[in-house]
Order: structure tokens, then C-alpha cells, then sequence
């Protein structure tokens, strides 16, 4: 499975937020989307969900041989082709427990293999199972968000930057949960707004953006040493 | 000096006005809730509601106790299908515009169902006070059978609203549309499905309302207008999107309208508003209401 965009632009508010924005995530490969606040990267991850519609460039999902094109589907439509969604800030429901939460993503009751594999990989989840959303700490949200987009069997994995704001401690076992994931056979596509060495080793690819455009594009352990990523991301 | 039975009476007087409140509020807040849509045509649905069981009651033979069955469910259903087509024709189109198309547009619906009621019904009251089933003696009085019933309805819909909050999907799902729908539809759940359905849902109970009410309270054109006013009463006090709130909400209101009804008349709806007033106050989302969901 394999999501593509094509030449995207996106409008908000009579301004362009996304300008020419391609990129490609999937069939095992796995990629980052680095770039300072305001970049785009919330933005484009709305747009491949179907949440945005680009005015111009298409955003298409190929999946068992047929390809759809998300830009002109319902957001539940785009989900159900497989692919899970981890919204930035969390967006836990807050007066669901964390079963809930998961059997809303899902439809319906999680098979209890699934659950059973979700927890080996999170075993915090499983302690607070029956908890309200409203009471996880950021790092026991971040998680639950995380196996909320993973109740449909996704293939590919949109991350809007999964470790901002948490403990060490709890980025490292995220980032692990992340790795076994990936290792699953999902892709992954993760957002990180400056610290490109933490998400280096969970992707295959990285990609620059700033100001709407995709401005690097290459291997995650060369972008820091390129100059163009270097003066417009990290302003050395 | 006031006795016993007297107060007993007037308590059944407050919960059979708070039960009628009940289902029209819940209603008007779970839509509010879920789709963020102020639907000021929710009376005209229980306006609505009222007339067609008028209307059962005038085909069926009056009196029968068999009318209190039917007309209600009548209404249930027909009110059920009638908000499924106004979200799909009127609502749906004005998701995502500006606030001022949809309180517009649900306002048009008013004015379009009071004309439409006066070409099928007429103008004038239709009053159908059939007490079937008896009643009750309390002291020096009676209470028909009928009020006990219509209370023992208004707390079945609200613990049936509470099982399909708590254990169904589909509740489940609404409450996660109601925190945030643009989440929930972008993981997957059908959120289209769930606006439609709380629509519906809200339609109905405003229907069944209607019908439930009418053989005490009349049908005329214009009774909508009536109890929408005060079911915003009801759930700015009792909390915007909370069916726990709205459940408060009516009994406040229907307690403090029996009471100056009873005792002061003249400031039977003043009360209430001073009471609206003084939660805005204190608690501006209302005694079980939730602080404003994120906005996209």
C-alpha cells in the first residue's frame, strides 16, 4: 500500500499552506516530514486523511492493485483503506475509557488478538484499560492515540509529531513501540517540528518542508548536512 | 396551611410538566451536542408530533386506550423519518458555513410547518382531552392515569438515552463525534451516519413530546414556539450537549413554574429566567456542561 501525493496546493484562509507538495510513504517504506511550526506538516497529513481538499494535485492511495484518490473522499472512506491516523495534541475523546476509545476506532469490539498484540507492544495501556481519557498523562494519551490508529489493521501510519512535549523516558518507549510497529510491516509517516535525530532511525526517507514546500528530499542521515535543509529548518 | 395531598398533586403537576420538557430539551441538546447545530424548528417537530396524534386519535376511535400506544409511536416514527430527510435536504448542505445559514434555515422551517399545520388542521385549538385509563385519588383529589404515565415515560427515555450513551456503538460514537468530529471521522467512523442519526434521535423525542403532551396541553399552531423557548431555558441550565443536564434542567424548570403557579403567579416564567440568569452567572456551560469542544 502506498499513499502519493502529486503536485499538491492547499488553501487556508486565502493563503497557500501547501505549495507543490509531493511526497510518497509506503510499501515498507517508511519516512519523516521534518520542519519547523507552521510549515505545513499538520496540513498535509489533514490533506492525505481527506480532512483538506487541495485546489490543484491530487493525494492517491494504492492499495491491492487499485488506486483511489483520497482527495475526493470522506475522511472515514480514507481511513478504512488503511490507513491509521495520530493526531497532533493527542485528541484522546476525553469521556471515553481507553477500551472506548479504541472500539469507536475500530466500529466495533477490538478482536481480542489485536488487543492482546496492541498491549505487548504498550503494556501501559492495559493497566489503565478501563481509565477515561480525561485522566491518562500525556505520555499514557500519546500511547492510546497511537493504538487508536492501529484497531483497522492500517498499512500505513500517520504520525503528527508523536514525541513532542513527553518525558525522555517516555519517548524512548514510544519510539520503541514505534520501531516494533514499523517492524509489523507498517509504514510509517512521521512529523517532527526540529529534532530529526530522534525519528532518524525509525525512517528510511526524509523529507524538508518549509513555507509550504517540500525542500529536501533524501536520506534522514545526510539532511543535516545539507545546506538548503540546514539555513531554512534548523537557521544555520 | 397547605396539606399533604395538595403538595403530592402539585409535585405530580411539576413532573409531568418536567417530563414533556425533558424530551423536547434532550433532544434539542444531544443535537446541539453531536452536530453544534441550533435547531430552532425543534418545536415545530413537536408541534408536529402533537397534530398527527390529533390526527390518530380522530381516525382511531377516541378514548381508546389502545390511542395511548399508538399515537405516540406514530409520531416517534413519523418525526424520526421527517429529521432524517431535513438533515439530508436542509442541514447537511450548510455544515461548515457560517452559524447564521443554519439558525436561517431552521427558523425558515418554523414559519414553513406553522402554515403547513394551519392548511391541514386549521387555525383553530384541537383540544382531545380523552383521559382514558382513569385516575388516581390523592386526598380531597384525582390525577388522572395518564400524568403518572407520561412521568414513567419522560424517565424511560432518559434511562434509555443513558444505555445507548453508555453501552452502544452508535452512542459511543457520538459521544466522540460531539468532543471532536473531524477526529473521529478521520479515524474511521462514519460521521455522517452519526449526524443523521442524532438528528433523527432529537426529532423523534421532540415528537413523541408533542404527542404525549397534546391531550392535556392542546395542539395549536404556535405551541411549538412555546416550549422551544423554555427548553433553551432548560439547557442552558442543565448544560449544553448533556442529557444528564437536560434531565436537571426540566426538573428545575418544571418544579419552579409548578411552584409560582401555585403560589405567585405572576412570576411563573420570570423565575425560571431568573434562575437561567443566575447559572449563566455562576456556571456559564450550564450546571452539567462541558467547556467548548476544539475548534477546528
Amino acid at each position: 500500500m502506498r499513499v502519493r501525493l502529486e503536485d499538491v496546493w492547499v488553501r487556508l484562509g486565502g493563503i497557500d499552506v501547501l505549495k507543490s507538495v509531493s511526497l510518497e510513504v509506503g510499501d515498507g517504506v517508511s519516512v519523516a516530514l521534518v520542519g519547523r511550526n507552521g510549515a505545513g506538516k499538520t496540513t498535509t497529513l489533514r490533506t492525505i486523511m481527506g480532512i483538506l481538499k487541495p485546489y490543484r494535485g491530487r493525494v492517491e492511495v494504492a492499495v491491492d492493485g487499485r488506486t483511489y484518490e483520497a482527495s475526493r473522499m470522506k475522511p472515514y472512506h480514507v481511513a478504512a483503506l488503511g490507513i491509521g491516523y495520530v493526531p497532533q495534541g493527542r485528541m484522546i475523546f476525553p469521556d471515553l475509557t481507553v477500551e472506548e476509545n479504541l472500539e469507536v476506532a475500530r466500529g466495533g469490539p477490538v478482536p481480542e488478538d489485536l488487543l492482546e498484540w496492541i498491549y505487548s507492544i504498550m503494556p501501559e495501556l492495559k493497566k489503565i484499560r478501563g481509565r477515561l481519557g480525561i485522566h491518562l498523562s500525556g505520555g499514557e494519551q500519546q500511547m492510546l492515540a497511537v493504538a487508536r490508529a492501529l484497531v483497522r489493521n492500517p498499512r500505513i501510519l500517520l504520525l503528527d509529531e508523536p514525541l513532542e512535549g513527553l518525558a525522555p523516558k517516555i519517548v524512548a518507549s514510544l519510539t520503541q513501540a514505534l520501531a516494533e510497529i514499523r517492524d509489523s510491516g507498517v509504514s510509517l509517516l512521521i512529523t517532527e517540528s526540529g529534532n530529526l535525530k530522534r525519528v532518524r532511525k525509525l525512517v528510511d526517507k526524509a523529507y524538508g518542508i518549509d513555507r509550504g514546500e517540500i525542500i529536501y528530499e533524501g536520506d534522514p542521515h545526510k539532511m543535516l548536512e545539507d545546506p538548503v535543509a540546514r539555513r531554512r529548518i534548523w537557521g544555520l | 396551611m397547605v396539606s399533604l395531598d395538595y403538595v403530592a398533586v402539585q409535585t405530580i403537576n411539576a413532573l409531568f410538566y418536567s417530563s414533556i420538557l425533558f424530551l423536547v430539551a434532550s433532544g434539542l441538546s444531544l443535537i446541539y451536542g453531536i452536530m453544534r447545530i441550533l435547531n430552532l424548528a425543534h418545536g415545530a417537530f413537536y408541534m408536529v408530533g402533537a397534530y398527527l396524534a390529533y390526527t390518530v386519535i380522530i381516525l382511531w376511535a377516541s378514548g381508546s386506550t389502545l390511542y395511548f400506544l399508538v399515537a405516540p409511536l406514530v409520531a416517534l416514527a413519523a418525526l424520526a423519518a421527517l429529521g432524517v430527510g431535513v438533515e439530508r435536504g436542509l442541514i447537511r448542505p450548510l455544515y461548515g458555513k457560517p452559524e447564521e445559514l443554519q439558525l436561517l434555515a431552521t427558523y425558515a422551517l418554523i414559519l414553513v410547518f406553522d402554515d403547513l399545520v394551519k392548511m391541514l388542521w386549521g387555525a383553530e385549538y384541537k383540544s382531545f382531552t380523552v383521559l382514558a385509563g382513569g385516575s388516581l385519588r390523592i386526598g380531597r383529589f384525582t390525577v388522572p392515569h395518564y400524568f403518572v404515565a407520561v412521568i414513567l415515560v419522560g424517565f424511560a427515555v432518559a434511562g434509555l438515552l443513558w444505555l445507548v450513551f453508555s453501552k452502544t456503538m452508535l452512542g459511543k460514537q457520538m459521544r466522540a463525534t460531539a468532543h471532536n468530529p473531524e477526529i473521529a471521522a478521520a479515524l474511521g467512523v462514519n460521521t455522517d451516519r452519526v449526524f443523521v442519526a442524532a438528528f433523527a434521535l432529537g426529532a423523534a423525542l421532540a415528537g413523541l413530546a408533542g404527542a404525549v403532551a397534546a391531550p392535556i396541553l392542546t395542539a395549536y399552531p404556535g405551541m411549538g414556539t412555546e416550549i422551544i423557548v423554555l427548553s433553551f431555558a432548560v439547557i442552558v441550565i442543565g448544560g449544553m450537549g448533556s442529557i444528564t443536564g437536560s434531565l436537571v434542567g426540566s426538573l428545575i424548570v418544571g418544579f419552579a413554574r409548578t411552584l409560582m403557579a401555585a403560589t405567585y403567579p405572576i412570576m411563573e416564567i420570570a423565575l425560571i429566567y431568573i434562575i437561567m440568569a443566575a447559572v449563566l452567572l455562576v456556571k456559564p456551560v450550564g450546571l452539567f456542561g462541558r467547556e467548548e469542544r476544539e475548534r477546528r
